[in-house]
Protein backbone atom coordinates (compact mmCIF):
# COMPACT_ATOMS: atom_id res chain seq x y z
CA UNK A 1 0.00 0.00 0.00
CA UNK A 2 2.69 2.37 1.17
CA UNK A 3 5.02 2.13 -2.41
CA UNK A 4 2.32 3.44 -4.88
CA UNK A 5 3.91 6.68 -6.40
CA UNK A 6 1.30 9.17 -7.13
CA UNK A 7 2.15 12.23 -10.06
CA UNK A 8 2.29 14.43 -7.10
CA UNK A 9 5.57 15.90 -7.46
CA UNK A 10 5.79 16.49 -11.60
CA UNK A 11 7.14 19.82 -12.14
CA UNK A 12 5.11 22.68 -13.44
CA UNK A 13 5.18 22.56 -17.44
CA UNK A 14 7.26 25.82 -18.69
CA UNK A 15 4.65 27.53 -21.34
CA UNK A 16 4.69 26.56 -24.65
CA UNK A 17 6.35 23.16 -24.10
CA UNK A 18 3.32 21.49 -25.42
CA UNK A 19 3.64 23.08 -28.71
CA UNK A 20 6.45 21.09 -30.60
CA UNK A 21 4.68 17.84 -30.19
CA UNK A 22 0.80 19.64 -30.61
CA UNK A 23 2.75 21.08 -34.57
CA UNK A 24 3.60 17.19 -35.50
CA UNK A 25 0.29 15.59 -34.80
CA UNK A 26 -1.26 18.81 -36.57
CA UNK A 27 1.06 18.07 -39.74
CA UNK A 28 0.51 13.94 -39.66
CA UNK A 29 -3.36 14.87 -39.88
CA UNK A 30 -2.84 17.40 -42.36
CA UNK A 31 -0.45 14.98 -44.56
CA UNK A 32 -2.75 12.30 -44.01
CA UNK A 33 -6.03 14.06 -45.19
CA UNK A 34 -4.11 15.59 -48.46
CA UNK A 35 -3.41 11.93 -49.35
CA UNK A 36 -6.58 10.93 -49.01
CA UNK A 37 -8.29 13.87 -50.98
CA UNK A 38 -5.42 12.70 -53.67
CA UNK A 39 -6.39 9.38 -53.83
CA UNK A 40 -10.24 10.69 -54.13
CA UNK A 41 -9.29 13.28 -57.69
CA UNK A 42 -7.42 10.41 -59.30
CA UNK A 43 -10.18 7.71 -59.08
CA UNK A 44 -12.10 8.95 -62.25
CA UNK A 45 -8.77 9.70 -64.38
CA UNK A 46 -7.20 6.31 -63.68
CA UNK A 47 -10.88 5.02 -64.21
CA UNK A 48 -10.31 6.37 -67.61
CA UNK A 49 -6.97 5.92 -68.54
CA UNK A 50 -7.98 1.74 -67.39
CA UNK A 51 -10.83 1.77 -70.39
CA UNK A 52 -8.31 3.94 -73.11
CA UNK A 53 -5.57 1.79 -72.97
CA UNK A 54 -7.86 -1.81 -73.37
CA UNK A 55 -9.51 0.07 -76.17
CA UNK A 56 -6.69 0.68 -77.86
CA UNK A 57 -5.42 -2.57 -77.29
CA UNK A 58 -8.43 -3.85 -79.33
CA UNK A 59 -8.76 -6.55 -77.11
CA UNK A 60 -12.52 -5.66 -77.14
CA UNK A 61 -14.91 -4.98 -80.30
CA UNK A 62 -13.94 -1.02 -80.47
CA UNK A 63 -17.57 -0.36 -81.94
CA UNK A 64 -19.58 -2.01 -79.10
CA UNK A 65 -16.36 -0.09 -76.33
CA UNK A 66 -15.35 3.19 -77.59
CA UNK A 67 -12.09 4.59 -76.03
CA UNK A 68 -12.98 7.46 -73.69
CA UNK A 69 -11.07 9.88 -76.42
CA UNK A 70 -14.35 8.94 -78.96
CA UNK A 71 -17.04 9.23 -76.26
CA UNK A 72 -15.48 12.74 -75.49
CA UNK A 73 -15.40 13.72 -79.34
CA UNK A 74 -19.27 12.07 -79.48
CA UNK A 75 -20.22 14.97 -76.46
CA UNK A 76 -18.59 17.56 -77.77
CA UNK A 77 -20.17 17.43 -80.94
CA UNK A 78 -23.48 16.74 -79.05
CA UNK A 79 -22.85 19.56 -77.22
CA UNK A 80 -21.85 21.96 -80.24
CA UNK A 81 -24.77 20.77 -82.57
CA UNK A 82 -27.24 22.45 -80.13
CA UNK A 83 -28.93 19.11 -79.35
CA UNK A 84 -27.79 18.49 -75.93
CA UNK A 85 -29.08 22.03 -74.78
CA UNK A 86 -32.62 20.57 -76.18
CA UNK A 87 -32.11 17.60 -74.88
CA UNK A 88 -30.76 18.58 -71.40
CA UNK A 89 -33.75 21.21 -71.33
CA UNK A 90 -36.30 18.22 -72.33
CA UNK A 91 -35.02 15.94 -69.72
CA UNK A 92 -34.82 18.17 -66.69
CA UNK A 93 -38.15 19.86 -67.58
CA UNK A 94 -39.87 16.89 -66.96
CA UNK A 95 -37.86 15.65 -64.03
CA UNK A 96 -38.71 19.25 -62.20
CA UNK A 97 -42.31 19.31 -63.61
CA UNK A 98 -42.92 15.36 -62.08
CA UNK A 99 -40.70 15.78 -59.10
CA UNK A 100 -42.29 18.93 -57.91
CA UNK A 101 -45.83 17.66 -58.25
CA UNK A 102 -45.50 14.47 -57.21
CA UNK A 103 -43.49 15.64 -53.80
CA UNK A 104 -46.15 18.55 -53.28
CA UNK A 105 -48.59 15.32 -53.46
CA UNK A 106 -46.72 13.09 -51.49
CA UNK A 107 -46.30 15.16 -48.32
CA UNK A 108 -49.89 16.44 -48.77
CA UNK A 109 -51.07 12.91 -48.46
CA UNK A 110 -48.62 11.96 -46.05
CA UNK A 111 -49.55 14.35 -43.54
CA UNK A 112 -53.22 13.11 -43.98
CA UNK A 113 -52.42 9.65 -43.22
CA UNK A 114 -50.07 10.32 -40.41
CA UNK A 115 -52.51 12.26 -38.87
CA UNK A 116 -56.22 10.29 -39.40
CA UNK A 117 -56.44 7.04 -39.15
CA UNK A 118 -59.26 7.33 -40.65
CA UNK A 119 -56.86 8.08 -43.56
CA UNK A 120 -54.47 5.69 -42.94
CA UNK A 121 -56.93 3.32 -42.78
CA UNK A 122 -58.77 4.17 -45.86
CA UNK A 123 -55.73 4.83 -48.49
CA UNK A 124 -53.14 2.99 -46.86
CA UNK A 125 -53.69 -0.31 -48.25
CA UNK A 126 -54.23 0.84 -51.71
CA UNK A 127 -50.52 3.16 -51.70
CA UNK A 128 -48.87 -0.13 -50.14
CA UNK A 129 -50.06 -2.28 -53.00
CA UNK A 130 -49.65 0.49 -55.48
CA UNK A 131 -45.84 1.48 -54.28
CA UNK A 132 -43.76 -1.61 -55.54
CA UNK A 133 -45.25 -1.56 -59.48
CA UNK A 134 -42.13 0.08 -60.92
CA UNK A 135 -43.16 2.72 -63.22
CA UNK A 136 -41.38 1.55 -66.27
CA UNK A 137 -44.54 -0.87 -66.05
CA UNK A 138 -47.00 1.64 -66.98
CA UNK A 139 -45.08 2.92 -69.79
CA UNK A 140 -47.47 0.89 -72.29
CA UNK A 141 -51.00 2.13 -70.40
CA UNK A 142 -49.73 5.51 -70.30
CA UNK A 143 -49.05 5.72 -74.26
CA UNK A 144 -52.42 4.18 -74.51
CA UNK A 145 -53.94 6.91 -71.99
CA UNK A 146 -51.51 10.55 -72.94
CA UNK A 147 -50.57 9.37 -76.01
CA UNK A 148 -46.85 11.01 -76.62
CA UNK A 149 -47.73 14.35 -74.82
CA UNK A 150 -45.75 15.29 -71.72
CA UNK A 151 -48.19 14.96 -69.59
CA UNK A 152 -47.85 11.00 -69.60
CA UNK A 153 -44.07 11.70 -68.86
CA UNK A 154 -44.95 13.46 -66.41
CA UNK A 155 -47.16 11.22 -64.90
CA UNK A 156 -44.51 8.77 -64.83
CA UNK A 157 -42.35 10.93 -62.78
CA UNK A 158 -45.00 11.70 -60.39
CA UNK A 159 -45.88 8.34 -59.98
CA UNK A 160 -41.97 7.63 -59.26
CA UNK A 161 -41.77 10.15 -56.79
CA UNK A 162 -45.20 10.37 -54.52
CA UNK A 163 -44.93 6.83 -53.07
CA UNK A 164 -41.81 7.60 -51.85
CA UNK A 165 -42.21 10.75 -50.79
CA UNK A 166 -45.71 9.97 -49.22
CA UNK A 167 -44.48 6.98 -47.19
CA UNK A 168 -41.46 8.93 -45.42
CA UNK A 169 -43.80 12.06 -44.45
CA UNK A 170 -46.58 9.36 -43.02
CA UNK A 171 -43.95 7.89 -40.98
CA UNK A 172 -42.33 11.13 -39.69
CA UNK A 173 -45.35 12.76 -38.96
CA UNK A 174 -46.31 9.46 -37.02
CA UNK A 175 -43.35 10.17 -35.29
CA UNK A 176 -43.96 13.36 -34.29
CA UNK A 177 -43.08 14.29 -30.50
CA UNK A 178 -46.39 14.32 -28.84
CA UNK A 179 -44.48 15.82 -26.10
CA UNK A 180 -43.73 19.06 -28.69
CA UNK A 181 -47.66 18.78 -29.90
CA UNK A 182 -48.10 18.93 -25.87
CA UNK A 183 -46.03 22.26 -25.43
CA UNK A 184 -47.75 23.71 -28.24
CA UNK A 185 -51.48 22.96 -26.85
CA UNK A 186 -50.36 24.54 -23.71
CA UNK A 187 -49.16 27.52 -25.07
CA UNK A 188 -52.25 28.18 -26.77
CA UNK A 189 -51.68 26.81 -30.69
CA UNK A 190 -54.91 26.64 -32.22
CA UNK A 191 -55.46 23.11 -33.56
CA UNK A 192 -55.34 24.21 -37.40
CA UNK A 193 -52.14 25.92 -36.73
CA UNK A 194 -50.32 22.82 -35.13
CA UNK A 195 -49.59 20.88 -38.53
CA UNK A 196 -47.50 24.28 -39.61
CA UNK A 197 -45.97 24.90 -36.38
CA UNK A 198 -45.01 21.54 -34.88
CA UNK A 199 -46.13 18.61 -37.05
CA UNK A 200 -44.43 19.74 -39.86
CA UNK A 201 -41.14 20.50 -38.98
CA UNK A 202 -41.03 17.96 -36.41
CA UNK A 203 -41.35 15.46 -39.48
CA UNK A 204 -39.09 17.74 -40.99
CA UNK A 205 -36.01 15.43 -40.97
CA UNK A 206 -37.39 12.28 -42.46
CA UNK A 207 -39.35 14.37 -45.28
CA UNK A 208 -35.97 15.67 -46.63
CA UNK A 209 -34.88 11.92 -46.63
CA UNK A 210 -37.62 10.98 -48.59
CA UNK A 211 -37.71 13.91 -50.86
CA UNK A 212 -33.74 12.98 -51.30
CA UNK A 213 -34.32 9.54 -52.09
CA UNK A 214 -36.96 10.62 -55.04
CA UNK A 215 -34.26 12.86 -56.47
CA UNK A 216 -32.89 9.55 -57.41
CA UNK A 217 -36.27 7.96 -58.52
CA UNK A 218 -37.09 11.00 -60.47
CA UNK A 219 -33.87 10.44 -62.76
CA UNK A 220 -34.35 6.52 -63.01
CA UNK A 221 -38.08 7.25 -63.92
CA UNK A 222 -37.29 9.93 -66.69
CA UNK A 223 -35.51 6.82 -68.55
CA UNK A 224 -39.41 4.72 -68.61
CA UNK A 225 -40.71 8.51 -69.30
CA UNK A 226 -38.28 8.68 -72.35
CA UNK A 227 -38.97 5.08 -73.27
CA UNK A 228 -42.52 6.43 -73.85
CA UNK A 229 -41.93 7.99 -76.88
CA UNK A 230 -40.38 11.36 -76.79
CA UNK A 231 -38.78 14.61 -79.28
CA UNK A 232 -35.80 15.27 -77.19
CA UNK A 233 -34.23 14.24 -73.89
CA UNK A 234 -31.58 12.59 -72.68
CA UNK A 235 -32.54 9.13 -73.12
CA UNK A 236 -34.02 9.97 -75.94
CA UNK A 237 -31.10 10.89 -77.64
CA UNK A 238 -29.44 7.44 -76.44
CA UNK A 239 -31.83 5.14 -78.02
CA UNK A 240 -31.35 7.29 -81.06
CA UNK A 241 -27.46 6.75 -81.18
CA UNK A 242 -28.06 3.06 -80.54
CA UNK A 243 -30.56 2.62 -83.65
CA UNK A 244 -27.64 4.75 -85.62
CA UNK A 245 -24.94 2.50 -83.76
CA UNK A 246 -23.23 5.75 -82.51
CA UNK A 247 -21.76 3.74 -79.47
CA UNK A 248 -19.66 7.40 -78.71
CA UNK A 249 -22.82 8.88 -78.34
CA UNK A 250 -24.53 6.29 -76.39
CA UNK A 251 -21.79 6.46 -73.85
CA UNK A 252 -21.91 9.97 -73.85
CA UNK A 253 -25.32 10.02 -72.92
CA UNK A 254 -24.99 7.49 -70.44
CA UNK A 255 -22.18 10.08 -68.87
CA UNK A 256 -24.88 13.08 -69.19
CA UNK A 257 -27.39 10.88 -66.66
CA UNK A 258 -24.99 9.73 -64.32
CA UNK A 259 -23.41 13.28 -63.90
CA UNK A 260 -26.98 15.17 -64.10
CA UNK A 261 -28.38 12.47 -61.49
CA UNK A 262 -25.14 13.05 -59.17
CA UNK A 263 -25.24 16.92 -59.69
CA UNK A 264 -28.70 17.33 -58.68
CA UNK A 265 -28.19 14.71 -55.76
CA UNK A 266 -25.33 16.70 -54.38
CA UNK A 267 -27.43 20.27 -54.86
CA UNK A 268 -30.28 18.18 -52.82
CA UNK A 269 -27.45 17.60 -49.97
CA UNK A 270 -26.66 21.11 -49.40
CA UNK A 271 -30.05 22.37 -49.79
CA UNK A 272 -31.02 19.53 -46.82
CA UNK A 273 -28.89 20.89 -44.03
CA UNK A 274 -30.65 24.28 -44.93
CA UNK A 275 -33.60 22.91 -45.02
CA UNK A 276 -33.06 21.22 -41.59
CA UNK A 277 -31.00 24.09 -39.75
CA UNK A 278 -31.99 22.91 -36.28
CA UNK A 279 -29.25 19.64 -36.87
CA UNK B 1 -57.48 3.94 6.97
CA UNK B 2 -56.79 6.98 4.53
CA UNK B 3 -57.22 10.13 6.52
CA UNK B 4 -59.03 12.42 5.47
CA UNK B 5 -57.01 16.12 5.28
CA UNK B 6 -57.52 18.22 8.16
CA UNK B 7 -59.67 21.08 6.89
CA UNK B 8 -56.46 24.00 6.55
CA UNK B 9 -57.26 27.51 7.73
CA UNK B 10 -57.02 30.06 4.90
CA UNK B 11 -53.36 31.63 4.94
CA UNK B 12 -53.92 33.15 1.66
CA UNK B 13 -56.72 35.65 1.31
CA UNK B 14 -57.08 34.57 -2.48
CA UNK B 15 -60.03 32.94 -4.12
CA UNK B 16 -60.24 29.51 -4.97
CA UNK B 17 -57.92 29.05 -8.51
CA UNK B 18 -57.70 25.58 -8.85
CA UNK B 19 -60.55 23.03 -7.38
CA UNK B 20 -60.28 19.29 -8.02
CA UNK B 21 -63.75 17.53 -7.35
CA UNK B 22 -63.52 13.68 -6.80
CA UNK B 23 -61.30 13.13 -9.46
CA UNK B 24 -60.76 9.73 -11.13
CA UNK B 25 -58.66 8.81 -13.83
CA UNK B 26 -58.03 5.18 -14.50
CA UNK B 27 -55.70 3.74 -17.50
CA UNK B 28 -56.09 0.33 -19.39
CA UNK B 29 -54.54 -2.45 -18.53
CA UNK B 30 -53.21 -5.14 -21.44
CA UNK B 31 -56.46 -6.92 -21.12
CA UNK B 32 -59.21 -4.25 -20.83
CA UNK B 33 -59.04 -4.24 -16.81
CA UNK B 34 -59.10 -0.42 -15.52
CA UNK B 35 -57.41 0.34 -13.12
CA UNK B 36 -57.33 3.44 -11.03
CA UNK B 37 -53.99 5.76 -11.18
CA UNK B 38 -55.54 8.31 -9.24
CA UNK B 39 -59.23 7.73 -7.36
CA UNK B 40 -61.68 10.35 -5.90
CA UNK B 41 -58.90 13.28 -5.47
CA UNK B 42 -59.81 16.25 -4.01
CA UNK B 43 -58.57 19.56 -3.49
CA UNK B 44 -58.10 23.09 -3.70
CA UNK B 45 -55.56 25.89 -4.75
CA UNK B 46 -56.10 29.66 -3.54
CA UNK B 47 -54.64 32.27 -6.20
CA UNK B 48 -51.09 32.68 -5.36
CA UNK B 49 -50.17 29.79 -3.67
CA UNK B 50 -47.40 27.38 -4.01
CA UNK B 51 -48.68 23.86 -3.98
CA UNK B 52 -46.44 20.30 -4.34
CA UNK B 53 -47.67 17.12 -5.06
CA UNK B 54 -45.76 14.85 -3.55
CA UNK B 55 -45.73 10.98 -3.42
CA UNK B 56 -43.63 7.74 -4.42
CA UNK B 57 -43.17 7.51 -8.18
CA UNK B 58 -45.95 5.39 -9.90
CA UNK B 59 -48.59 7.22 -7.25
CA UNK B 60 -50.52 9.52 -10.24
CA UNK B 61 -48.94 13.11 -9.26
CA UNK B 62 -48.29 13.46 -12.81
CA UNK B 63 -51.57 12.60 -13.90
CA UNK B 64 -53.47 14.23 -11.67
CA UNK B 65 -51.03 17.59 -12.98
CA UNK B 66 -51.95 16.74 -16.09
CA UNK B 67 -55.34 16.50 -15.17
CA UNK B 68 -55.72 20.14 -14.58
CA UNK B 69 -53.28 20.54 -17.67
CA UNK B 70 -56.08 19.37 -19.43
CA UNK B 71 -54.04 17.15 -21.24
CA UNK B 72 -55.83 14.06 -19.58
CA UNK B 73 -59.74 13.43 -18.75
CA UNK B 74 -60.81 12.48 -15.70
CA UNK B 75 -63.05 9.74 -15.63
CA UNK B 76 -65.16 10.96 -12.90
CA UNK B 77 -65.25 14.27 -11.24
CA UNK B 78 -63.96 17.28 -12.59
CA UNK B 79 -61.38 19.88 -12.42
CA UNK B 80 -62.17 23.57 -12.29
CA UNK B 81 -59.97 26.60 -12.81
CA UNK B 82 -60.59 29.71 -12.33
CA UNK B 83 -64.67 28.65 -12.49
CA UNK B 84 -64.64 26.61 -15.49
CA UNK B 85 -64.07 23.43 -15.71
CA UNK B 86 -61.20 21.94 -17.83
CA UNK B 87 -61.82 20.43 -21.07
CA UNK B 88 -58.20 20.75 -23.04
CA UNK B 89 -55.28 22.78 -22.39
CA UNK B 90 -54.63 26.87 -22.63
CA UNK B 91 -52.60 29.48 -22.44
CA UNK B 92 -54.44 29.83 -18.90
CA UNK B 93 -52.32 27.30 -17.71
CA UNK B 94 -48.44 27.55 -18.71
CA UNK B 95 -46.94 24.03 -17.88
CA UNK B 96 -43.48 22.98 -17.36
CA UNK B 97 -42.34 19.27 -18.31
CA UNK B 98 -39.80 16.72 -16.51
CA UNK B 99 -38.11 17.41 -20.03
CA UNK B 100 -37.52 21.18 -21.56
CA UNK B 101 -39.90 19.94 -24.49
CA UNK B 102 -38.69 23.21 -26.15
CA UNK B 103 -38.90 23.52 -30.01
CA UNK B 104 -35.21 22.36 -31.35
CA UNK B 105 -36.10 24.60 -35.01
CA UNK B 106 -36.50 27.75 -32.97
CA UNK B 107 -33.83 29.87 -31.04
CA UNK B 108 -34.43 30.62 -27.04
CA UNK B 109 -36.24 34.28 -27.77
CA UNK B 110 -38.71 32.51 -30.57
CA UNK B 111 -39.06 29.49 -28.24
CA UNK B 112 -40.28 31.82 -25.91
CA UNK B 113 -42.50 34.66 -28.01
CA UNK B 114 -44.39 31.35 -29.57
CA UNK B 115 -46.77 32.22 -26.95
CA UNK B 116 -47.69 35.29 -26.84
CA UNK B 117 -47.36 35.21 -30.82
CA UNK B 118 -50.28 32.29 -30.75
CA UNK B 119 -52.38 35.05 -28.61
CA UNK B 120 -52.25 37.32 -31.52
CA UNK B 121 -49.70 39.83 -30.69
CA UNK B 122 -47.62 41.66 -33.19
CA UNK B 123 -44.03 39.86 -33.85
CA UNK B 124 -42.33 43.04 -31.91
CA UNK B 125 -44.80 43.10 -28.95
CA UNK B 126 -44.08 38.96 -28.84
CA UNK B 127 -40.60 39.86 -28.76
CA UNK B 128 -40.75 41.98 -26.09
CA UNK B 129 -42.22 40.10 -23.80
CA UNK B 130 -39.82 36.99 -24.66
CA UNK B 131 -36.38 39.66 -23.87
CA UNK B 132 -38.02 40.57 -20.51
CA UNK B 133 -38.73 37.01 -19.86
CA UNK B 134 -35.31 35.96 -20.78
CA UNK B 135 -33.84 38.64 -18.93
CA UNK B 136 -35.24 36.99 -15.86
CA UNK B 137 -34.43 33.61 -16.12
CA UNK B 138 -30.66 35.35 -17.14
CA UNK B 139 -30.21 33.95 -20.40
CA UNK B 140 -30.27 37.39 -22.37
CA UNK B 141 -26.66 36.09 -23.71
CA UNK B 142 -28.09 32.63 -25.44
CA UNK B 143 -31.48 34.99 -26.94
CA UNK B 144 -30.49 33.34 -30.06
CA UNK B 145 -29.07 30.29 -29.44
CA UNK B 146 -30.87 27.35 -30.45
CA UNK B 147 -31.65 25.03 -27.49
CA UNK B 148 -29.48 21.87 -28.64
CA UNK B 149 -26.89 24.39 -27.93
CA UNK B 150 -27.88 24.81 -24.23
CA UNK B 151 -26.91 22.94 -21.05
CA UNK B 152 -30.24 21.13 -18.98
CA UNK B 153 -30.92 23.75 -16.48
CA UNK B 154 -30.35 26.40 -19.21
CA UNK B 155 -32.94 24.50 -21.36
CA UNK B 156 -35.14 24.54 -18.78
CA UNK B 157 -34.93 27.56 -17.85
CA UNK B 158 -36.15 28.40 -21.32
CA UNK B 159 -38.85 26.24 -20.34
CA UNK B 160 -40.08 28.37 -17.57
CA UNK B 161 -39.91 31.10 -19.62
CA UNK B 162 -41.80 29.76 -22.11
CA UNK B 163 -44.42 28.78 -19.68
CA UNK B 164 -44.74 32.41 -18.41
CA UNK B 165 -45.25 34.20 -21.75
CA UNK B 166 -48.92 33.68 -21.52
CA UNK B 167 -49.12 35.52 -18.36
CA UNK B 168 -50.17 32.65 -17.05
CA UNK B 169 -52.04 32.31 -13.75
CA UNK B 170 -51.48 28.94 -13.14
CA UNK B 171 -48.32 27.43 -13.98
CA UNK B 172 -48.10 23.64 -14.01
CA UNK B 173 -44.59 21.92 -13.56
CA UNK B 174 -43.94 18.45 -13.36
CA UNK B 175 -41.03 17.00 -11.59
CA UNK B 176 -39.43 20.10 -13.27
CA UNK B 177 -35.78 19.63 -11.97
CA UNK B 178 -35.87 16.13 -11.32
CA UNK B 179 -33.70 15.42 -14.88
CA UNK B 180 -31.05 17.96 -13.59
CA UNK B 181 -27.79 17.44 -11.35
CA UNK B 182 -27.94 18.34 -7.50
CA UNK B 183 -26.24 21.24 -7.71
CA UNK B 184 -27.68 23.08 -10.40
CA UNK B 185 -31.35 21.79 -8.99
CA UNK B 186 -30.72 23.55 -6.12
CA UNK B 187 -29.98 26.61 -8.13
CA UNK B 188 -33.32 26.36 -9.84
CA UNK B 189 -35.02 26.06 -7.02
CA UNK B 190 -34.14 28.89 -5.46
CA UNK B 191 -34.55 31.20 -9.01
CA UNK B 192 -37.78 29.48 -9.04
CA UNK B 193 -38.54 30.67 -5.97
CA UNK B 194 -37.62 34.21 -6.63
CA UNK B 195 -39.16 34.45 -10.00
CA UNK B 196 -42.57 33.04 -8.12
CA UNK B 197 -42.36 36.58 -5.40
CA UNK B 198 -42.09 38.41 -8.63
CA UNK B 199 -44.85 37.29 -9.96
CA UNK B 200 -48.72 36.97 -9.16
CA UNK B 201 -48.77 33.14 -10.63
CA UNK B 202 -50.12 30.45 -8.60
CA UNK B 203 -48.08 27.23 -8.74
CA UNK B 204 -48.59 23.72 -8.19
CA UNK B 205 -45.32 21.62 -8.47
CA UNK B 206 -45.12 17.77 -8.78
CA UNK B 207 -41.94 15.81 -6.81
CA UNK B 208 -40.67 12.91 -5.22
CA UNK B 209 -38.27 14.75 -3.42
CA UNK B 210 -39.13 15.91 -0.34
CA UNK B 211 -36.36 18.41 0.77
CA UNK B 212 -37.63 20.51 -2.56
CA UNK B 213 -41.35 19.94 -1.83
CA UNK B 214 -40.55 21.35 1.89
CA UNK B 215 -38.47 24.38 0.55
CA UNK B 216 -40.70 25.37 -2.05
CA UNK B 217 -44.41 24.81 -0.97
CA UNK B 218 -47.07 26.59 1.45
CA UNK B 219 -48.88 23.10 1.64
CA UNK B 220 -47.22 19.93 0.41
CA UNK B 221 -50.33 17.77 -0.72
CA UNK B 222 -48.93 14.33 0.29
CA UNK B 223 -50.10 10.92 -1.97
CA UNK B 224 -50.47 7.54 -1.46
CA UNK B 225 -49.10 5.14 -4.29
CA UNK B 226 -51.43 2.78 -6.29
CA UNK B 227 -54.40 4.03 -6.64
CA UNK B 228 -53.10 7.70 -5.78
CA UNK B 229 -55.34 9.53 -2.87
CA UNK B 230 -54.07 12.83 -0.90
CA UNK B 231 -53.12 11.62 2.49
CA UNK B 232 -52.51 14.63 4.05
CA UNK B 233 -52.04 18.18 3.57
CA UNK B 234 -49.16 19.33 5.28
CA UNK B 235 -49.06 23.33 6.19
CA UNK B 236 -45.41 24.62 5.67
CA UNK B 237 -45.08 27.64 7.70
CA UNK B 238 -41.33 28.39 7.01
CA UNK B 239 -41.04 32.18 6.90
CA UNK B 240 -40.00 33.68 3.07
CA UNK B 241 -37.87 34.21 1.13
CA UNK B 242 -36.50 31.24 1.86
CA UNK B 243 -32.80 29.85 0.70
CA UNK B 244 -30.92 26.71 0.54
CA UNK B 245 -29.78 27.52 4.48
CA UNK B 246 -33.61 26.56 4.80
CA UNK B 247 -33.02 23.50 4.69
CA UNK B 248 -30.41 23.29 7.77
CA UNK B 249 -33.81 24.73 10.36
CA UNK B 250 -35.61 22.80 12.59
CA UNK B 251 -38.47 23.37 11.50
CA UNK B 252 -37.62 22.53 8.20
CA UNK B 253 -36.02 19.08 9.59
CA UNK B 254 -39.46 18.69 11.66
CA UNK B 255 -41.57 19.00 8.56
CA UNK B 256 -38.81 16.75 6.60
CA UNK B 257 -39.66 14.06 8.69
CA UNK B 258 -43.36 14.30 8.92
CA UNK B 259 -42.98 14.12 5.22
CA UNK B 260 -40.64 11.14 4.91
CA UNK B 261 -41.93 8.98 7.21
CA UNK B 262 -45.73 8.86 5.14
CA UNK B 263 -43.83 8.65 2.39
CA UNK B 264 -41.89 5.72 3.83
CA UNK B 265 -44.98 4.04 5.09
CA UNK B 266 -46.44 4.58 1.23
CA UNK B 267 -43.64 3.11 -0.09
CA UNK B 268 -43.27 -0.20 2.29
CA UNK B 269 -47.17 -0.87 1.42
CA UNK B 270 -46.62 -0.62 -2.08
CA UNK B 271 -43.38 -2.99 -2.08
CA UNK B 272 -45.85 -5.63 -0.05
CA UNK B 273 -48.55 -5.24 -2.17
CA UNK B 274 -46.16 -6.22 -4.59
CA UNK B 275 -44.91 -9.00 -3.67
CA UNK B 276 -48.31 -10.30 -2.76
CA UNK B 277 -49.74 -10.09 -6.08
Amino acid sequence: MADISTSAVVPPRAAGSLAASGAKRRRDARLRQRLNMAVGLVSIPLFLLLWQLIAQAKIVNPILFPAPTVVARAAMEWVASGEFAQDLAASLKRVATGYVVGSIVGVGCGLLTGRSAFFSGLLGPLFQVLRPIPPIAFVSIVILWFGLSESGKVFLIVWGVFFTVWLSTHLGVQKVDQGLVRAAQMLGTPRRRLVGEVVLLSALPFIVVGLRTAVGISFYTLVAAELAGAFAGIFYRIQLAQQNMQTGLVFAGLAALGLISFIADRCFAMLAQRLVWWR
Amino acid sequence: MIRKPAPIPLRQTGEVEIDVRDVTIAFERDGGELVPAVDRVSFQVRRGEFICLLGPSGCGKSTLLNAVAGFESPYEGEVVVAGKSVTGPGPDRGVVFQQPRLFPWKSVKANVAHGPRMAGKSRAEAGAIADELIEMVGLTRSANALPHTLSGGMQQRVAIARALANRPGILLMDEPFGALDAQTRSVMQESLLRLWAQLDTTILFVTHDIDEAVLLADRVLVMSAGPGRIIRDVAVDIPRPRTIETTLGADFQALRRECLDLIRQQSQKAFEGNTDA
